[in-house]
């Protein structure tokens, strides 16, 4: 059991990174109303882009991400209207038609990554990557390495960045009005067509940018983005879909399963876990852990 | 009407009597997996076309019905044909324990739980002993091309007649329908939706267990990654969503272009077999986008449109029959 609070630390350090793809996921449901089984494409894309910029620029991963940011809102942005297009469609059912959509994109690119960067792992090493402290309290002396606190402290910012923007500003408000009430906002005079662009741009961005967090914490391939999306999923099942204040509880519960199961249980048993959680939390509690989802 | 059945007869004769025709092995071979796929596809159908519930983890199901034929023949000996009707029983169980907590919620929902049920499942026969893990497993092999065609025509053809039977004679196609519509309205009118989805999950759960059955017998070699991999779902929603949701003989055209594509483009162009990826996925994307009807949809409606401008003020209840589809 002197490893226990070992497990709880890591957890928690891994939960952080999720909390920023999770929010980006539920903030873009909660506009659009949309599903998008890329979010782990997004995510390995920017997690490559991060590879391909530090190899070139020799810059430190961390330094990169505003540009990798910019980059991946940008193209966001642009992809936005193609979505849009198809979930408010006239015929059929545009919500269905809207997962088939990003569950092609979703294939598409996971086939672009394979053909342009093949199979190999790789990992994008910053300059606190190897270094960690230590704490010890009697017994119990547990690590932290550097790069996953700062993981963790990045995650921490761009939450409270998204809380300002949501709370206080007026674009805020508009996001918050659009995903309540569509019409209503429309009638007050929000563009729901902008706002919506804006956030899906958000979103994408936040997942790239986690994905060079991931590269510089763990390792990253082409094939790494259908295990983020049920990682994306999951918290966003459990906070609520669309309830942004449950997804930090959500992401640190997600950390802990994830390393209890490393440390205590099997790891090739962690899917396993986090899809019977799921599946309870789907039986039980279909609005999350909350009740507060939609 | 008439000429409809004729046609059909005069198809399933064709089919009848290829073996006897073609003698080559692998073009039997190909004949055999494009009708498999008109199975999956055409399963896949049901529950996103007509029922509006995506399945993204429909290779699941195959796998399943894969997995335990061979478990049967290999650890307890049975023959074939008893562990076919097993096969489809067990994928159906799969069905229903995943169905009941996800079928009461929006469709999102279930995509996601499906989704996430494959990958699971993968992971289990990834790690299990009694699989095989990685390895996979190997049946006992029984090479008879001929045995396989017919057996794979005839539970294909029983499907697809069974589908049709349920879904546009019989008064369960209008429940699914109601439901796919407007889930609220048709349990006003005394339908319980939850039970109507889970009954039209099982059905397409069934017999896709039993072709993944059939598949392992035939190929006799299966791993997690052939039968339980992203591929099998991945291709039958191209299939079906190329051809056309919510009928039957949209998702079986797509089915045969997108297979004969495949095999076509595995045998000339293999350099290149990650591009096939990147194909199916632009396929659906665009499919959405600009055949929101699919193939066969956008087909029969031209065509019903074009029938009902020529011949002027036919009764209004025919026009419209064919040129709703999702």
């Amino acid at each position: 059991m002197e490893l226990l609070p070992q497990a709880t630390i890591d957890g928690l350090l891994i939960g952080g990174i999720y909390i920023t793809i999770a929010i980006g996921f539920s903030l873009a449901y909660g506009v659009m109303h949309i599903i998008d089984f890329a979010v782990g494409e997004w995510i390995m894309l920017g997690a490559f882009l991060g590879y391909y910029l530090n190899l070139w620029t020799v810059l430190d991963p961390f330094i990169l991400l505003p540009a990798i940011f910019l980059v991946f809102s940008l193209i966001g942005y642009l992809v936005q209207p193609l979505v849009y297009r198809v979930i408010s469609g006239k015929k059929g059912n545009p919500v269905l038609m809207g997962l088939v959509f990003t569950f092609g994109l979703a294939l598409m690119f996971r086939g672009m990554a394979l053909t342009g960067f093949g199979f190999y792992s790789h990992s994008i090493p910053s300059a606190i990557s190897q270094d960690s402290f230590f704490l010890e309290m009697g017994s119990v002396f547990i690590t932290v390495p550097y790069v996953r606190l700062a993981g963790l402290l990045y995650a921490l910012a761009i939450t409270l960045v998204l809380h300002f923007v949501l709370k206080k500003t007026d674009f805020g408000r508009a996001v918050r009005a659009l995903s309540q009430h569509r019409e209503a906002s429309g009638l007050m005079g929000i563009n729901a067509k902008r706002i919506s662009s804006y956030v899906y741009g958000i979103y994408v961005g936040l997942s790239a940018m986690t994905g060079v967090i991931i590269g510089s914490i763990f390792t990253i391939n082409a094939q790494m983005g259908g295990e983020y999306t049920i990682l994306a999923f999951f918290i966003v099942v459990l906070a609520g879909m669309g309830y942004l204040a449950g997804v930090p509880w959500a992401a640190f519960l997600l950390g802990l399963v994830q390393s209890f199961f490393l440390i205590f249980l099997n790891p090739s048993y962690t899917l396993m876990a986090v899809f019977g959680i799921l599946f309870t939390i789907l039986l039980i509690s279909p609005k999350g852990l909350f009740g507060r989802g939609v | 009407m008439s000429r409809k059945y004729l046609l059909l007869i005069l198809a399933f004769g064709i089919l009848l009597s290829v073996p006897s025709v073609i003698h080559d092995t692998f073009f039997l071979r190909i004949i055999t997996e494009a009708i498999l796929w008109i199975g999956l596809a055409i399963s896949w159908d049901v529950l996103a076309g007509y029922t509006g519930y995506l399945n993204f983890g429909h290779g699941a199901f195959f796998g399943v019905g894969a997995y335990t034929t061979a478990l049967l023949m290999k650890l307890c000996g049975w023959s074939f044909f008893f562990a076919l009707p097993v096969a489809g029983v067990a994928a159906g169980i799969v069905a229903l324990i995943a169905g009941i907590p996800t079928l009461r919620l929006k469709g999102a929902y279930f995509a996601i739980a499906t989704w996430a049920l494959s990958r699971a499942i993968q992971q289990v026969a990834l790690v299990m002993d009694i699989t095989g893990g990685p390895d996979g497993m190997r049946l006992p092999t029984f090479l008879h091309p001929e045995f396989f065609y017919y057996l794979m025509l005839a539970v294909v053809g029983g499907i697809f007649a069974l589908y049709w039977f349920l879904l546009e004679k019989a008064p369960f196609g209008l429940k699914v329908k109601a439901i796919r519509e407007d889930d609220q309205s048709a349990m006003s009118l005394g339908l319980n939706p939850t039970w109507i989805k889970l009954q039209a999950f099982i059905l397409s759960a069934v017999p896709t267990g039993i072709l993944g059955a059939i598949y392992a017998y035939w190929i006799t070699y299966i791993d997690p990654a052939s039968v339980l991999g992203d591929l099998v779902t991945d291709q039958a929603v191209v299939m079906a969503v190329f051809g056309g949701l919510g009928t039957l003989i949209g998702p079986a055209i797509g089915a045969i272009i997108i297979f004969l594509f495949k095999t076509y483009f595995w045998a000339y162009l293999s350099d290149y077999q990650v591009l096939y990826l990147i194909i199916l996925g632009g396929v659906i994307a665009s499919s959405v986008v600009f055949l929101p009807n699919g193939l066969w949809g956008t087909i029969s409606g031209y065509l019903q449109t074009r029938k009902s401008s020529k011949q002027e003020p036919v009764s209004q209840g025919n026009s419209d029959k064919g040129a709703h589809h999702v």
